[in-house]
């Protein structure tokens, strides 16, 4: 039996990192499968509208989709600790987690929890995201109350608890409310993909670390029934695609930011990072919001204490054994 | 075309739009009352939307108010009132027409063109509307949706009822429409009579 | 592919056969999606056509798509800028302040289509949503264009035309969904708005061009009112006092945008609250007032949203069917020079726009023509704005122009689609003869955004 999928994608599929594996996708596995296995690509907006390609799987209206499972939020409330979780773990890190943790299972129990009738595979990921884009430089958290920004998901949670005005406007209004002024801030993604927004050439001060996404993830979400129908031979293909889709995203990112860091230097804007202490009291006001989302929500509780846990042993590992990143400057 | 009476009630100095002169029904006219009542109704919400878009601007700026909420407000609202008005606006015939054939033909051709138009494009495409957009309801209800972002309104299945409100309203206007083409064409339901204007 | 071709042409026949029957565009749209979806199942199921064509992903989809449309923040400010219209109507303040400007312009024939130029253009500033746009002038100009004896068809092609402008003239969500489409630094929101800026106001000195060019050769188009009073400082001082009140609303408005007080969503909001409040200086609030203003919003927002609710449901089948592919074969295998393509591909987006909306076109083509016209070696600002223009101007060709049905839904009864469809002829020729120099003289495009982002 042959394969031919419909797959949505929730991002222009040539958005660096999270929109390019969806076509690497399409293409190998084609390839690999002599034509066998098939999914073709639907841009953004063109089947499904993006936030509702996990109805749409779910509902077997389309076979597979492809997304930023974080935008399911407001259905599943343990989905972003999937997708993108505020001092969160690092990309190869999350991926450790995923595949020899329990990370893969637990998501098919979140969506089977919620009655969905879905097989997620992890299908990409990138580094972090910057901490956004201001209008005048990040000194204190102080800095943040009365602020008007703009901040999706968890990490708009923190900042609204910090005092900020956090809205959620659509990507297309970011450039000109930053422009004019009704916003002094917003985030969006990695330097690679903020670039294509313009953010450069209205506010000139870039916050890093992104301690709000240290990693974000993609998922290619399939119908379950579709999935079961799938031969042995049709899934191998498909994780196997989907794992080294992975691997390019993030190296795609990891590759293509520095470059364009450095072209926002030349352009005027002032990288400048978030002060140690203010990260640590951005920190615990973050382990406070993440301990409500884990209250109020069985599986979110389940799903960040075995992530928490991970971390925690991680970091003894990740603090011996990697050299500093700071190693060899003057200081 | 000498017929003067009014298929719908008509919205008065406002509104500009051509009608084709169909008779009403009895169960028409029941029909009709009750989608206008529901149109007129939420119109008035327009003006909460306003209040909102107000709320939502000065509270930025005179008390810091975070405005996901207001932002959400006000497209929950204006969704709402225009899924409804829909149906409103097909009791009142204000959907645009391309008229330029449409003017020369006489009123039972018109009545003809109405029929057919009802029974092949409108109400099928209602029936796939209501077929689809429940289950979408039923799937965000029984999770529980609400908003996908901090600060946002609970109960986000709500406003997806209205889509199924949307195409349900639709349908009886149609149906009302529907009658009133038979009564011309065939006399069934019977017509019935309304003063001069 | 052969089978998609005839699909294709048969969706848009059928649609374009079924619209002049007379009924109601929407449901025209909506309908033909649901024929040519039984006609699809039954190839694939009982023929067993090889179309990735199957219920689910084309009309099985209309709640995700509608439902895409009711979570869209920014489509509130189309009916607040229609009920901004309505009440600055209603309250009479739209009439005063075209009769007013009138006077000074009295001695210029088609002096109030200019004034209707200047304020679309003023508009476009404030709004990139052509529906907006278009019924918004439709309903304060027409009836005292109408009054004063303008031919209909200059009248109505006027405000039509110039209602389009909105979508060019930056803020403008096409530009912006354009940007998002194009996904790079040479091509962001912001050269796209700044390259925007001075082909929008080209037409629209193109347009007054036409106006006061037809003043002369047939006046008796455009009459010059009849109880024109001689420009004296009492005049002018009371001009000036009636026209305030409304070019300060529509100051404010721009104002809060500019001043980034406001988004222009939110902006359209603090326009129909303004207009109340001008309405009720007036003292022409009351709640009969009120009530008809906002059942005329439903009303007059459904009509369009009804329109939009049709077509996505048409797109997704024609997609479904095959529609894309078929484009983009027929746009990628051209045998032609450089010039040639980008000649070609405006072409057949002029056509597409014949049938389909610019939201539809932006995602179908504009990803799949800009690595192709950048590797020609052209601007890629310049090629989107003429795009864009091409988009803007496929709102006002007939059969299917957009724009045409929503200055339909309130224009003054006299007035007939044929009337706008030989109204928007001369604003289409205007439109090309912008296009082209826009396509001789680049820098018309591309100097702004040079100057204006470092
Ligand atoms: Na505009
Ligand atoms: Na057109």
């Amino acid at each position: 039996e042959q394969i031919r999928w419909k797959m949505p994608i929730a991002f222009p599929s040539d958005l660096p990192g999270l929109g390019t594996p969806s076509k690497f996708v399409e293409k190998r596995l084609k390839q690999i499968s002599g034509g066998q296995t098939q999914v073709r690509v639907f841009e953004p907006g063109k089947l499904v509208p993006p936030f509702d390609i996990l109805q749409a799987v779910d509902s077997g209206k389309v076979s597979a989709g492809y997304t930023w499972i974080g935008y399911d939020q407001g259905k599943i409330p343990a989905i972003p600790l999937f997708a993108a979780t505020p001092f969160g773990l690092k990309p190869w890190a999350f991926t450790a987690w995923y595949y020899y943790g329990p990370g893969h299972e637990m998501l098919q129990e979140v969506y089977a929890n919620k009655g969905y009738n879905v097989h997620a595979q992890l299908c990409g990921i990138i580094g972090p995201e910057t901490a956004g884009w201001y209008s005048s430089p990040i000194e204190s958290l102080e800095d943040y109350k009365g602020m008007k920004i703009r901040f999706a998901g968890l990490g708009g949670k923190i900042l609204e608890k910090l005092g900020a005005s956090v809205t959620m406007m659509p990507g297309g209004e970011l450039y000109q409310a930053l422009q004019q002024g009704t916003i002094d801030a917003t985030e969006f993604s990695m330097p690679a993909i903020d670039q294509n927004l313009g953010f450069n050439e209205v506010v000139k001060y870039n916050l890093f670390p992104g301690w709000h996404q240290p990693f974000t993830a993609q998922y290619m979400l399939i119908n379950g029934d579709d999935w079961k129908a799938a031969s042995d031979m049709q899934k191998a293909q498909i994780k196997t695609t989907c794992t080294a889709a992975t691997m390019r995203g993030l190296a795609e990112g990891e590759y293509k930011n520095p470059k364009v860091l450095a072209g926002f230097r030349d352009k005027g804007v002032t990288q400048s990072l978030i002060p140690r202490k203010t990260l640590a009291k951005l920190q615990e006001t973050a382990d406070e919001v993440l301990a409500t989302e884990a209250e109020n929500d069985e599986d979110f509780a389940r799903v960040y204490e075995s992530q928490q846990k991970f971390q925690e042993l991680y970091q003894e590992w990740e603090r011996r054994a990697y050299l500093p990143p700071t190693l060899g400057e003057n200081n | 075309m000498t017929d003067t009476t009014h298929d719908a009630p008509h919205g008065g100095p406002g509104d500009l739009s051509h009608h084709t002169e169909l008779p009403t029904t009895r169960p028409s006219a029941a029909v009709d009352r009750v989608v206008q009542a529901i149109g007129h109704a939420f119109s008035w919400l327009w003006i909460v939307v306003v209040v909102a878009i107000l709320v939502g601007v000065f509270g930025r700026y005179a008390f810091g108010m975070g405005s996901v909420l207001w932002e959400e407000i006000r497209w929950h609202i204006s969704s709402a009132v225009w899924l409804v008005g829909l149906g409103y606006t097909l009791v009142h015939d204000a959907h645009v027409r391309v008229d330029v054939l449409h003017e020369r033909f006489g009123l039972r051709t018109q009545a003809w063109i109405e029929l057919l138009g009802l029974a092949v494009l409108l109400l099928p495409f209602v029936a796939v509307g209501i077929w689809e957009s429940f289950p979408y309801f039923l799937n965000s209800y029984n999770v529980g949706e609400t908003s996908q972002s901090p600060g946002g309104l609970p109960a986000r299945y709500v406003l997806k009822f209205f889509l199924s409100v949307s195409f349900a309203l639709i349908l009886v206007a149609g149906v009302s429409r529907l009658l009133k083409c038979t009564a011309l064409l065939f006399g069934v339901p019977r017509p019935m009579k309304r003063r001069q204007q | 592919m052969l089978l998609s071709e005839i699909f294709v042409a048969g969706m848009f026949l059928t649609f374009g056969i079924l619209l002049f029957t007379g009924f109601p565009v929407a449901w025209v749209l909506g309908g033909t999606a649901v024929i040519w979806t039984v006609v699809g199942m039954i190839a694939v199921n009982w023929f067993g056509a090889g179309l990735w064509f199957d219920w689910g992903s084309s009309l099985g989809l209309l709640p995700e798509r509608i439902w895409g449309m009711v979570s869209n923040d920014v489509l509130v400010a189309l009916p607040m800028f229609i009920f901004m219209g309505i009440m600055l109507d209603q309250s009479g303040v739209a009439e005063r302040m075209m009769n007013n400007i009138v006077k000074l312009f009295g001695v210029v024939r088609g002096g109030y289509a200019i004034t209707v130029v200047v304020i679309g253009v003023l508009l476009a500033a404030t709004t990139g949503i052509i529906g907006a746009a278009v019924v918004l002038l439709g309903m304060l100009s027409l009836p005292v264009m109408m009054k004063n004896g303008y031919d209909k068809s200059l009248a109505v092609g006027t405000s039509c035309a110039t209602g389009t402008l909105g979508i060019l003239i930056p803020p403008s969500i096409m530009l912006v969904l354009m940007a998002d489409r194009l996904a790079t630094p040479k091509a962001s929101v912001g050269d796209l708005f700044l390259g925007a800026l001075f082909p929008g106001l080209l037409l629209g000195a193109l347009y007054i061009a036409y106006i006061l060019t037809i003043g002369v050769i047939s006046p008796r188009k455009a009459p010059l009112p009849a109880d024109l009073p001689k420009i004296t400082p009492r005049v002018f001082l009371d001009v000036l006092v009636a026209v305030l009140p409304t070019v300060a609303l529509i100051l404010a408005v721009l104002g809060t945008i500019f001043f980034g007080i406001a988004t222009p969503t939110e902006a359209s909001g603090v326009g129909a609250a303004g207009a109340t409040v001008l309405a009720a200086f007036n003292r022409r609030l009351n709640w009969e007032v009120l009530r008809q203003s906002v059942t005329q919003t439903t009303r007059t927002a459904c009509f369009i949203f009804a329109i939009f609710v049709g077509a996505t449901a048409f797109s997704v089948v024609l997609r479904g069917l095959g529609g894309d592919r078929v484009i983009e074969e027929l746009l990628l295998g051209l045998p032609f020079p450089p010039v040639g393509i980008l000649a070609t591909i405006l072409i057949v987006v002029f056509f597409l726009g014949f049938f389909l909306d610019w939201v539809e076109i932006t995602l179908i083509i504009l990803p799949l023509v800009a690595p192709v016209v950048t590797d020609l070696g052209f601007d890629l600002v310049w090629f989107t704005i003429m795009f864009a223009v091409t988009l803007q101007t496929s709102f006002l060709t007939p059969p299917v122009g957009f724009a045409i049905f929503y200055v339909k839904g309130v224009c003054p009864p006299e007035i007939s689609v044929k009337d706008i469809y030989k109204g928007v002829v001369p604003f289409i020729l205007l439109q090309l003869l912008g296009l082209l120099l826009v396509f001789m003289f680049p820098s018309i495009v591309t100097w702004l955004p040079s100057v204006g982002a470092v």
